[in-house]
């Protein structure tokens, strides 16, 4: 037996626009036409025919956490579905190793007259639990929902967070060999949220294979340890996280500078001292270098900012810093240097710069010049990466010399 | 042919207590919040029975004869056939387009939903025999030894329903016309199935004709064997107007086993190889 769980071997999957006949009364001409053309071959498309998947191949190593991104319609869902068996590839073959489990919309085999309890059996049979394993376990998925006494009410009543969190504690209980996760650690409360990346990290470090499908770079940064970009079908990147990741906000349409004024002034290069799209540890100090030319005489200032997922993590200017504009004369170059500490928890930034008058009004925006992922430290939590030491010492018979544990720079 | 029955019995099995839990959920959810309880499950047969007494009365008006007792037990043990039949079939022609949320996102056999349609049906339409064993007594039915033929004949019945209700409920998830189309046949379905006369009343050649139902052999080898004490492996005329007309012929059996087994069969080999089109189509 070899260690790969999920091999895809140049998977392509072919998908209809537009209705198709579903009512026998199409069907008649639909059939003649086909007796008198005869079927269109696999692999050729047809006037309303479009790939989903165009020639797919990735492995997965047993144990081995996969994260597949991309853009809404990139195909992601569809792998999946193939993945699980929904669907069979038109071209190409797969194989997977191991019972598959799959966290995806995990209330659809709810039944809203049902009560929990009900649900909980057969949403565990539908999910593919013997009624023996749901039974042994029936206490922890209670326990892990968090419902209670609720649990003999029929689910038409609850909330649907309490719905949400009860498919996700049977979904969670099922205790595949491969895991299938599409979106769905969004579910229910901050404490609950907290509690199902807990239960993932232990369900990695139990050597389960994941796949993890997820729109929160944060999410697939700390859960996954390789990942593949979809772009219209086909594998646009694929292995090493931070370059993926990268990659996947590079596609993202909006990497073009916007001129939004007319100007005397523009920007030349913006760089970063260790490269675009890099990995730094938490509190690494890394430079911008922003260079600006004028084509005529100018006051201007430039800006920095830095955002997370659309938040806004720092955000000044040269006149915020300096009290005063940047003064140019016709032809001369200007280089700013923003220098920053990552004290940060581990997760995507995005750098951005911009040029504006003193008065406020942008020439220019770019959110996203370029990309830092800050690596985790396992060891400290929190908001922001403070630099946190820990001391010990002890007295007794066998005292080994005080140890020093430091954390961070 | 041989492999896709051979992976849809193994698949099917392996997911027993799925089959058996979403059995449940269908008979749950239909005494859930009703008014009629459990009546409900003897409604349809009863329904059934009286539509037929009436037929049977006019009938017995015109020809000067009167309605016996006996002939409500005639009517009412086709008339609980009939009900589980046209039950099943119209709850699972729905259950793979009305179940279309399991059927997009998770994987199981999907044999399981007309299955449990079928079996919710059946436990309504055993409520409804065991309402008939209790007042059979009264409407002068003895036991007799052709009562052996009882479970090959329900089996039979089962076994055409199953392979018709995977016929249907597949054909429904391509072509949603369907649903209507089998209302309106079901509708009129019990004046082509010999529930509230018996095919010899027909005549002769109308008696082979509606012969040709293999519900026929199934409803009238129940109604003979039960209520009759007839041994079905001889076959039983009647004289009318000095004319021999067939009441019962052996190989009726034999054709409405054989029918209810090819259905079955090729009902599950055309689900099985179809099934991956579903989540796409539905």
């Amino acid at each position: 037996m070899t260690d790969v769980a999920i091999q895809m071997d140049a998977v392509w999957k072919k998908f209809q626009r537009g209705e198709r006949h579903d009512s026998l009364r199409d069907l008649v001409p639909a059939v003649a036409r086909r007796i008198l053309h005869g079927a269109r071959p696999a692999a050729e498309l047809g006037a309303n025919d479009f790939w989903a998947l165009r020639d797919v191949s990735f492995e997965v190593q047993r144990g081995d956490a996969l994260g597949i991104i991309g853009h809404n319609g990139a195909g992601k869902s569809t792998l999946l579905k193939i993945l699980t068996k929904l669907l069979r590839p038109t071209l190409g073959t797969y194989m997977t190793q191991g019972r598959v489990g799959a966290l995806i919309e995990v209330t659809a085999g709810f039944h809203p007259d049902l009560t929990g309890r009900e649900n909980i059996f057969l949403n565990g049979s539908i999910i593919g639990m013997k009624r023996a394993d749901i039974e042994r376990r029936f206490d922890a998925i209670v326990e892990f929902s968090g419902i209670g006494d609720f649990i003999d009410t029929p689910v038409k009543r609850y909330s649907s967070g309490m719905n949400a969190r009860l498919g996700f504690s049977i979904a969670a209980h099922l205790e595949p060999e491969i895991l299938i996760i599409d979106e769905v650690l969004s579910v229910g409360d901050y404490t609950f949220q907290g509690k199902c990346i807990r239960w993932m990290q232990d369900l990695l470090k139990s050597g389960t294979t994941v796949i993890f499908v997820s729109h929160n770079m944060d999410a697939v940064l700390s859960l996954c340890n390789s990942a593949i970009l979809l772009d219209h079908g086909l594998v646009a990147s694929k292995g090493e996280l931070t370059k993926v990741v990268g990659d996947y906000y590079k596609s993202g349409g909006r990497w073009k500078p916007e001129l939004l004024a007319q100007s005397n002034a523009r920007t030349v290069e913006f760089s970063c001292s260790h490269g675009n799209d890099v990995l730094v540890d938490p509190g690494e100090r890394v430079t911008f270098s922003h260079t600006i030319s004028a084509t005529s005489d100018c006051e201007l200032t430039p800006g920095f900012f830095v955002t997370r997922g659309d938040k806004p993590v720092v955000d000044t200017t040269y006149a915020r810093m300096r009290g005063h504009p940047l003064r140019l004369r016709e032809g001369e170059t200007a280089t700013v240097e923003w220098s920053l500490a990552f004290n940060l928890p581990a997760g995507v930034y995005e750098i951005g710069y911009h040029v504006g008058d003193f008065d406020g009004g942008y020439h220019e925006h770019q959110s996203r010049a370029c990309i830092v992922t800050v690596g985790d430290d396992p060891r400290v939590r929190g908001d922001a990466y403070v630099a946190l030491e820990m001391m010990e010492s002890a007295t007794g018979v066998h005292t080994p010399s005080p140890a020093r544990l430091v954390a961070g720079a | 042919m041989i492999a896709d029955l051979k992976s849809a019995t193994i698949e099917v099995w392996e997911h027993r207590e799925l089959l058996e839990q979403l059995t449940r959920r269908d008979i749950k959810l239909r005494y859930k919040q009703a008014a009629m309880g459990f009546a409900w499950a003897i409604f349809m047969p009863c329904l059934i029975v009286l539509s037929g007494l009436i037929i049977r009365f006019a009938m017995a008006q015109i020809s000067g004869q009167t309605l016996k007792r006996v002939d409500v037990a005639n009517i009412a043990i086709k008339g609980v056939g009939w009900a589980f039949f046209v039950g099943a079939l119209g709850f699972a022609t729905a259950s793979l387009v009305g179940n279309s949320n399991l059927v997009t996102k998770i994987y199981f056999p999907r044999e399981v939903l007309p299955l449990s349609s079928v079996g919710a049906q059946a436990f309504d339409t055993s409520i409804g025999l065991l309402t008939l064993i209790v007042i059979m007594p009264f409407l002068g039915v003895r036991l007799h030894t052709s009562f052996v033929w009882i479970p090959l004949l329900l089996l039979l019945l089962v076994l055409f329903t199953t392979g018709v209700s995977l016929f249907l409920s597949c054909a429904n998830l391509f072509f949603r016309d369907v649903k209507y189309i089998v209302q309106v046949v079901l509708m009129f379905g019990i004046f082509f199935t010999p529930i509230f006369f018996e095919p010899s009343m027909l005549g002769v050649r109308g008696a082979h004709l509606a012969m040709l139902n293999p519900l026929t052999g199934i409803l009238e080898g129940l109604r003979l064997s039960v209520v009759q004490g007839h041994n079905l492996l001889y076959p039983l005329s009647v004289v009318v107007k000095g004319v021999e007309r067939p009441v019962w012929e052996p190989w009726e059996l034999v054709y409405s086993g054989v029918f209810a087994i090819v259905a079955v069969f090729g009902a599950a080999v055309m689900f099985r190889r179809l099934q991956h089109l579903f989540a796409e189509y539905v």
